[in-house]
């Protein structure tokens, strides 16, 4: 890879987002160059991670262990995407199986290599932590929001679907990540609504009552009159004539 | 006599959609083929002329007329399928054959009648003649809410009675008394629709408890509609609207009376 295709590759990165165009291109010449066959395993749940990966081409998918010892999908990634950032600040464990879903190429940037560039130039650690900072600033952000929107949730207020934006941020980036949370959670409150709503439809029920004491009444009162008497003997006449008309034919 | 069925349509108290009811089911009733009549028999406050697209200035002969001696009742009949054209609903109506027997909406013939009175005898002889004149297969009567002595008539003379009611207890409680009427008076065919039912509820429900409580057939419970509403008697709007749901269950109340035997 140049070193004017690097820049770009690595400024999709919240890490590397911040940092001047010689030191990407420094980082770049420092990473090296892997191919993987499809099924190859880059990294496992547990390993000690020292190194970020950044995808050339090809897909990975992450993968977590299913109740049932299953794999279970939980994320994919493709070209210009990076896996691993934290690995070069704090080598803990990786928290997930990245294993590759086609045949792929990917550029290995050690945390050596990276401390190195560190040690020449320390002025860029200030701009690193402002990069962390802002991510889990973020990330703050959206956890409280998703406390807030719970506890309106549980006290069965629905208010917020009325209020949702819908988010389009640019693939693959935090925002999309954030914003697919968000819509997730919305469909699941309208969902819960539109449930309570039909359970609530089913449960109210009308009760309709006559009062028959008043009904009895009524109907004497109309039945009572000669008018009345007049009325059933012609209607009777009238239905007798039909039939006897109905059985000539 | 004729082969005709005479279809009343009741209500024990206004406002129940009866009118609008009453002028969907005639057109519906007529675009399957059949021929026939609607009566505006509620003289004191007549309004289904209005659906059919006819007003004062195209009104010629009235029921009033007819009552009063002064012509014969086919003069009254306004004939929809050739004149009616005029809304999008309507004119679904050209070329069927679907006559209306208008009320006069002149206020003086209104209040010479009430004050007068008529001889119900008269109306029940003009039902008969249009019925064979114009060799109908169906004539339906749109009754005054109530029950005075011309509405008692119409149910008396009813192959078919539909009483519309929404589901709310005074409607409950006066159907109930129109009901017995009708048993007592021997109506061959005695048909429940509800009309305005509040979405919320369980429709069947609704159609159980009265069926239960009244031992008659409920033909269709039909919702409280705003784009009913919001048509405000302008077109039919069954004819207009036929995907909609009051419009679907209103066919369904149709095929009722269409099955009738």
């Amino acid at each position: 890879m140049s070193d004017e295709t690097i820049i770009p590759q690595l400024k999709k990165s919240f890490l590397f987002r911040g940092l001047p165009n010689e030191v990407l291109i420094e980082l770049g010449r420092k990473a090296a160059r892997r191919q993987l066959a499809q099924d190859a395993v880059l990294m496992r749940k547990g390993d000690v991670g020292d190194s970020l990966f950044m995808i050339i081409r090809g897909w990975f998918k992450i993968v977590a262990e299913g109740a049932n010892g299953s794999e279970l999908v939980i994320n994919q990634s493709g070209p210009g995407e990076t896996i691993g950032e934290m690995a070069l600040l704090d080598r803990a464990p990786r928290s997930a199986t990245v294993i590759a879903s086609s045949d792929a190429e990917v550029l290995e940037l050690k945390q050596d290599a990276f401390y190195e560039i560190l040690d020449q130039r320390p002025d860029l650690a200030l701009e690193l932590i402002r990069s962390v900072s802002s991510r889990l600033r973020f990330s703050t952000t959206y956890i409280q929001k998703a406390i807030e929107w719970s506890q309106k949730i549980s006290a069965g207020d629905y208010s917020l679907i009325e209020n949702s934006l819908t988010l389009s941020r640019a693939e693959g980036t935090d925002e999309d990540k954030a914003s697919q949370l968000l819509s997730a959670f919305f469909q699941m409150v309208r969902n819960v609504k539109d449930r309570e709503d039909q359970l609530k439809k089913q449960v109210e029920k009308l009760t309709l009552q006559i009062d028959e004491a008043r009904r009895k009444q009524e109907f004497e009162e109309i039945t009572s009159t000669d008018f009345y008497a007049d009325l059933k003997e012609q209607a009777r006449k009238l239905r007798a004539q039909r039939a006897a008309q109905q059985n000539e034919k | 006599m004729s082969k005709g069925k005479i279809v009343s349509i009741h209500s024990f108290r206004g406002g129940t959609g009866k009118s609008n009811t009453t002028a969907n089911l005639a057109a519906q009733v007529a675009l399957a083929g059949k021929r026939v009549g609607v009566v505006d028999t509620d003289i004191q406050s007549p309004g289904i002329h209005v659906l059919f697209g006819l007003d004062e200035n195209k009104m010629g002969k009235t029921l009033n007329d007819f009552l009063h001696g002064k012509c014969a009742i086919r003069e009254v009949a306004f004939n929809v399928g050739e004149k009616a054209a005029d809304a999008e609903g309507r004119s679904k109506l050209a070329g069927q054959n679907l006559w209306l027997f208008p009320s006069s909406i002149r206020g003086r013939e209104i209040s010479q009648i009430i004050r007068e009175g008529y001889d119900v005898n008269r109306l029940n002889e003009g039902f008969q003649t249009v019925l064979k004149e114009l060799d109908l297969d169906y004539l339906f009567i749109d009754t005054h809410p109530g029950l005075n002595e011309e509405t008692l008539l119409s149910i008396a003379i009813s192959d078919v009675l539909i009483i519309i009611l929404r589901p709310d207890n005074q409607d409950f409680q006066g159907t109930a008394v129109t009901v017995d009427i009708a048993r007592s008076l021997d109506v061959p065919n005695l048909i429940l629709m509800v009309n305005k039912a509040v979405p919320k509820y369980d429709f069947n429900d609704i159609q159980k408890q009265i069926e239960d409580s009244f031992k008659a057939p409920v033909a269709g419970v039909l919702p409280l509609s705003f784009d009913l509403a919001d048509n405000a008697s302008q077109d039919l709007f069954s004819l207009r609207y036929p995907d909609h749901d009051w419009s679907k269950a209103l066919r369904g109340v149709a095929d009722v009376i269409l099955n009738v035997k």
